[in-house]
């Protein structure tokens, strides 16, 4: 239905998107995730022109929206967008904004135009608003009204740009559910959100964009439960993580545990936290014999609140988490008691100690 | 970290404050052996003021007992913090020393 052949779109020298492509059948519903300010919604934007591509191809059931020949209009009215700030005529009745573009655009009946806003008004909960004005409803309603105004014009793809993100954390499920109802009907949909849990839900696919690419797309399992690549793990498991190099034996230890400690109380870590994290710190690097390159990880899931310390050195293969490695076994001790899990692998010339670190 | 020592003739109290690590343990072992070396063989080592010990620190004190051991002397430790305590259990340290609650009862 859409094809997208290396898109790309440029602010000057702001690169947003780089070269996407990929496909949306028919009756698919799309989740686009990913951080602030990756091109979500320009992505979104340059599907129906909002924003004119700087380079590539968008074919429409195989009509190109960039070639001039093509009548734009005609392929633009399959699509139907819903903006994060509701964007309804505030001069007009509710019904007269559900009316407004069939009539005008489609030239359609009054009748038959006022029969069908009411059957969408009904769709979204609102018959009863209908001859109210947009500033009489709340915010939730307003994006109700948005997406029956969308329907209105009778749309074979629907695109959101954060339809929540505007709102009051109240209204949302109101909205979320009428978009529940459209993916039951089986709307194509294109849907920008911040919000995982209905991304997951509803979604047939979902794209992780990151630095103006989809860099990772599956099924919502996939994504959310078993994601592949590094930017999205830490994305999706909402990891913070601090990260620290070390090139010579005589480095601070105590910056370099004060950096641990303003970690730990950032992230709301308890102080026993804190205190192991101390302690690990000090004792894998008492373990060390070649500190000409190493490097440090320390990484916190908000999601499942686990605990991970990295110490990745380079030098031959030594593991010197292993008994008998070291001149005594004191410092051992101390990092498995402070330790749910120990693991040793050697890669690329390192010697890498995983610790995933008792919580409360 | 602070070592402070007083000399008595009975039991020699070497206070120890702040961290003992990796940084500073060299530091710890010269202030407490220069005490064992001028012939003090009774000793309280008061850890009230002792908020962090790596595995250097407790090595140093393995040092001292030793030592202590050697010339028949003898080494108590007094009140350390909880999370001390519990380095103290987890690295076996506890069944090496004497440990009291607080200094009145290692004077004992």
């Amino acid at each position: 239905m859409i094809s997208i052949r290396n898109l790309s779109k440029h602010f000057g020298d702001l690169v947003v998107l780089k070269d996407i492509s990929t496909d949306i059948k028919k009756g698919e519903v799309i989740s686009i995730i990913g951080p602030s300010g990756t091109g979500k919604s320009t992505f979104l934007r340059c599907l129906n022109l909002l924003e004119t591509p700087t380079g590539g191809e968008i074919l429409i059931d195989g009509l190109s929206l960039l070639d001039k020949k093509s009548d734009v209009p005609k392929i633009r009215q399959k699509m139907g967008m819903v903006f994060q700030s509701f964007n309804l005529y505030s001069h007009l009745t509710i019904l007269e904004n559900l009316t407004i573009g069939p009539v005008k655009l489609l030239k359609k009946g009054r009748d038959e135009t006022n029969k069908k806003a009411f059957e969408l008004l009904k769709l979204v909960g609102l018959a009863e608003k209908a001859y109210s004005f947009p500033d009489e409803l709340s915010g939730g309603q307003k994006q109700r009204v948005a997406i029956a105004r969308c329907m209105a014009m009778e749309p074979e793809i629907l695109l959101f740009d954060e339809p929540t993100s505007a709102l009051d954390p109240t209204m949302v499920s109101e909205v979320l559910s009428v978009i529940r109802r459209l993916v039951r009907e089986g709307m194509t949909m294109v849907i920008v959100t911040h919000e995982m849990e209905f991304a997951r839900n509803i979604s047939s696919r979902v794209f992780y964009m990151d630095q103006g690419v989809i860099y990772e797309e599956g099924t919502p399992e996939q994504i959310f439960d078993n994601p592949q690549k590094e930017r999205t793990k830490t994305f999706i498991h909402r990891i913070r993580s601090l990260t620290h190099h070390i090139s010579s034996k005589d480095y601070d230890l105590y910056a370099l545990q004060g950096e641990v400690e303003t970690f730990c109380e950032k992230h709301m870590l308890s102080k026993k936290e804190s205190d192991y994290l101390a302690l690990i710190t000090e004792e894998v690097l008492c373990l060390q014999s070649d500190f000409s390159d190493i490097d440090l990880s320390l990484s916190y899931s908000e999601k499942d609140g686990t605990l991970e310390f990295v110490c990745a050195s380079k030098g031959t293969p030594l593991n010197p988490l292993e008994e008998g490695v070291a001149d005594d076994d004191i410092g051992l001790r101390l990092i498995k008691s402070r330790c749910k899990s120990v693991g040793y692998k050697y890669e690329n010339g390192k010697n890498i100690l995983m610790l995933t670190v008792k919580g409360e | 970290m602070n070592v402070n020592v007083v000399i008595s003739s009975d039991y020699s109290i070497i206070s120890v404050e702040g961290r003992v690590d990796t940084t500073n343990a060299n530091e710890f072992e010269k202030a407490v052996m220069e005490v064992v070396a001028s012939g003090i063989n009774r000793i309280i080592l008061d850890c009230s003021g002792l908020n962090y010990i790596s595995s250097s620190g407790l090595r140093v004190f393995l040092i001292v007992q030793k030592k202590m051991m050697a010339s028949k002397g003898e080494l108590r430790l007094c009140s350390l913090q909880p999370g001390i305590q519990e380095i103290f259990d987890i690295s076996g340290f506890t069944s090496i020393f004497s440990i009291y609650p607080d200094k009145d009862l290692a004077l004992k």
